[in-house]
């Protein structure tokens, strides 16, 4: 345990001080609370939900790890596996040789990130249980590199970053808060069960965020925007998932 | 207050005196938690069958999917995956099931404190000791066999049978099921980790959690048939204005 919390303060070390600035200072009810509150007693019971859960993970806990041997013998694709896009089947031909990642809105730096040059920031592998909001869950390999490190090739976040935004080739988009930005389990992965994220699985980037469903974990990532609020951005709820009614956090 | 007015009267068993045909049965607490559980209840059953009927297969350890070796199938019992992910919609489960859980979970804090602290499970619900005597068991099983009987019209305090259920519902089954449930959670299981640990992964914690439903099912039935058996509108009207109307024979 102890030498896990040495890593995650490493990690924490490595993240850009405004990152952790906004975390702490305007982040603070965030932690607690979804960026909109829904009404009645469900937005009641959405708030007990992720403030429990956000105040039992105060100390950045891992999501459990899992040795080669829990590996599933195949990881299922769900929803979205083969996106009807002429530009992104372009890509698929080329095997994302010409594929680049704009990362914009609050970082220091804007840029667009080559898939070479996500593979060239430092690698994180983690063996973790998928888990989909449905019911089925498979343990699969990821490798990838932490969303922190990206956002730091990017000149770290400005102090009034909140959210970070995925906008997926489908339309999808999800949204994900500080507290998850910062974890090192937190990865955009480009690795399953060591090969290339297969197309069905989200190619060529995906979103690991362990400590929640499946459904955060948006596939077929075509840009991050980095915000101080959601508001602007579709239907305002964060993500597709929360547009449709599902609570945004899916930590449960 | 009012449950040792309650504890008074079973006490004063078994010959209360000619004038009292009443006798204060039930507390606020009880009666206000067991509505407020009936609601929450419900829809914790209403929509968990929901989140289920989405993905309508159980398997044993943490990894389970379409495909993977299952310990229950419902398509095998005669509803597709399709015709159940029809009648399923898991949203609204999800949604419903997770509010209900905290006021099922607010409401069973409260029950739990208020009765630790008046003696409510020491008085009423924990079996004593010559409750536990096989005799005693096998008198009361019998009785129940007859399926009616007069003693249990006029009863006022719980016969062993139903201490025993309550008390296992109570202290067994509940913490079984929100535990099951949180080790589902992937927040709570990070935060957590034994709980993965406890039950040996997350699809064996789900197909507990959908056993569960079943044992809760079962309960209620039961539960509900003792109810019509012995007075059922005596009984309602007990756990609703808390007074129960002694029958003839016991005045």
């Amino acid at each position: 345990m102890s030498e896990r919390r040495a890593g995650i303060t490493r990690r924490r070390m490595l993240v850009s001080v405004p990152a952790l600035g906004g975390l702490l200072v305007t982040g603070c009810s965030d932690t607690f609370r979804p960026p909109v509150v829904r009404s009645g007693l469900i937005g009641a019971a959405d708030v007990l939900t992720m403030s429990t859960s956000r105040w039992l993970q105060a100390d950045q806990p891992l999501a459990r790890e899992y040795g080669r041997e829990h590996i599933a013998p195949e990881f299922p694709t769900w929803g979205q596996t083969n996106p009807d896009d002429e530009r992104y089947q372009q890509h698929v031909s080329e095997q994302f040789r010409h594929w680049a990642l704009p990362v914009g809105g609050l970082v220091e730096q804007p840029r667009s990130f080559s898939l070479a040059d996500i593979k060239a920031l430092p690698v994180r592998t983690q063996i973790t249980a998928h888990v989909c909001e449905q019911g089925w869950s498979a343990i699969a390999e990821w490798v990838g590199a932490p969303l922190s490190l990206l956002l730091e090739a990017a000149g770290g976040v400005k102090p009034e970053a909140r959210y970070v935004v995925f906008h997926a080739v489908d339309g999808w988009y999800e949204s994900i808060d500080m507290f998850e930005v910062v974890h090192p389990q937190t990865i955009l992965a480009y690795g399953l069960n060591g090969e290339e994220l297969p197309v069905g699985n989200g190619a060529p980037l995906r979103l690991r965020v362990e400590r929640q469903c499946g459904y955060k974990n948006i596939k077929f990532i075509q840009s991050i925007e980095v915000v101080d609020s959601l508001a602007g951005i579709r239907r305002g709820t964060g993500g597709l998932s929360s547009d449709f009614g599902f609570h945004w956090f899916g930590g449960v | 207050m009012v449950e040792s007015s309650a504890t008074a009267s079973t006490t004063a068993e078994p010959a209360p005196p000619r004038t009292r045909r009443w006798v204060a049965l039930h507390g606020y607490n009880v009666r206000i938690c067991h509505w407020i559980n009936v609601i929450a209840g419900g829809y914790l059953l209403l929509s968990g069958i929901h989140i289920f009927l989405d993905f309508p297969e159980l398997y044993w350890g943490h990894t389970g999917y379409q495909g993977y070796p299952a310990i229950f199938r419902l398509s095998d019992w005669g509803l597709s995956w399709d015709e159940a992910g029809e009648l399923g919609n898991r949203m609204w489960g999800r949604n419903y099931h997770f509010t209900f859980a905290w006021v099922f979970l607010i409401n069973g804090v409260i029950y739990a404190v208020w009765s630790a602290w008046t003696g409510h499970f020491r008085a009423r619900l924990w079996p004593a000791r010559e409750d536990l005597r096989a005799s005693a068991l096998s008198g009361e099983l019998r009785e129940h066999l007859r399926w009616s009987s007069p003693a249990r019209t006029a009863a006022t305090r719980y016969g062993t049978l139903q201490k025993l259920s309550y008390s296992f519902m109570v202290f067994v089954f509940v913490p079984l099921m929100l535990l099951t449930g949180l080790a589902q959670a992937p927040a709570f299981a990070a935060a957590w980790p034994w709980l993965l640990d406890l039950f040996g992964g997350r699809q064996t914690a789900r197909t507990l959690h959908t056993i569960g439903t079943v044992v809760f099912v079962l309960f209620v039935v039961v539960h509900v048939l003792e109810v019509l058996l012995s007075g059922a509108v005596n009984r309602i009207r007990a756990m609703v204005t808390g007074r129960f109307r002694l029958p003839e024979e016991a005045q």
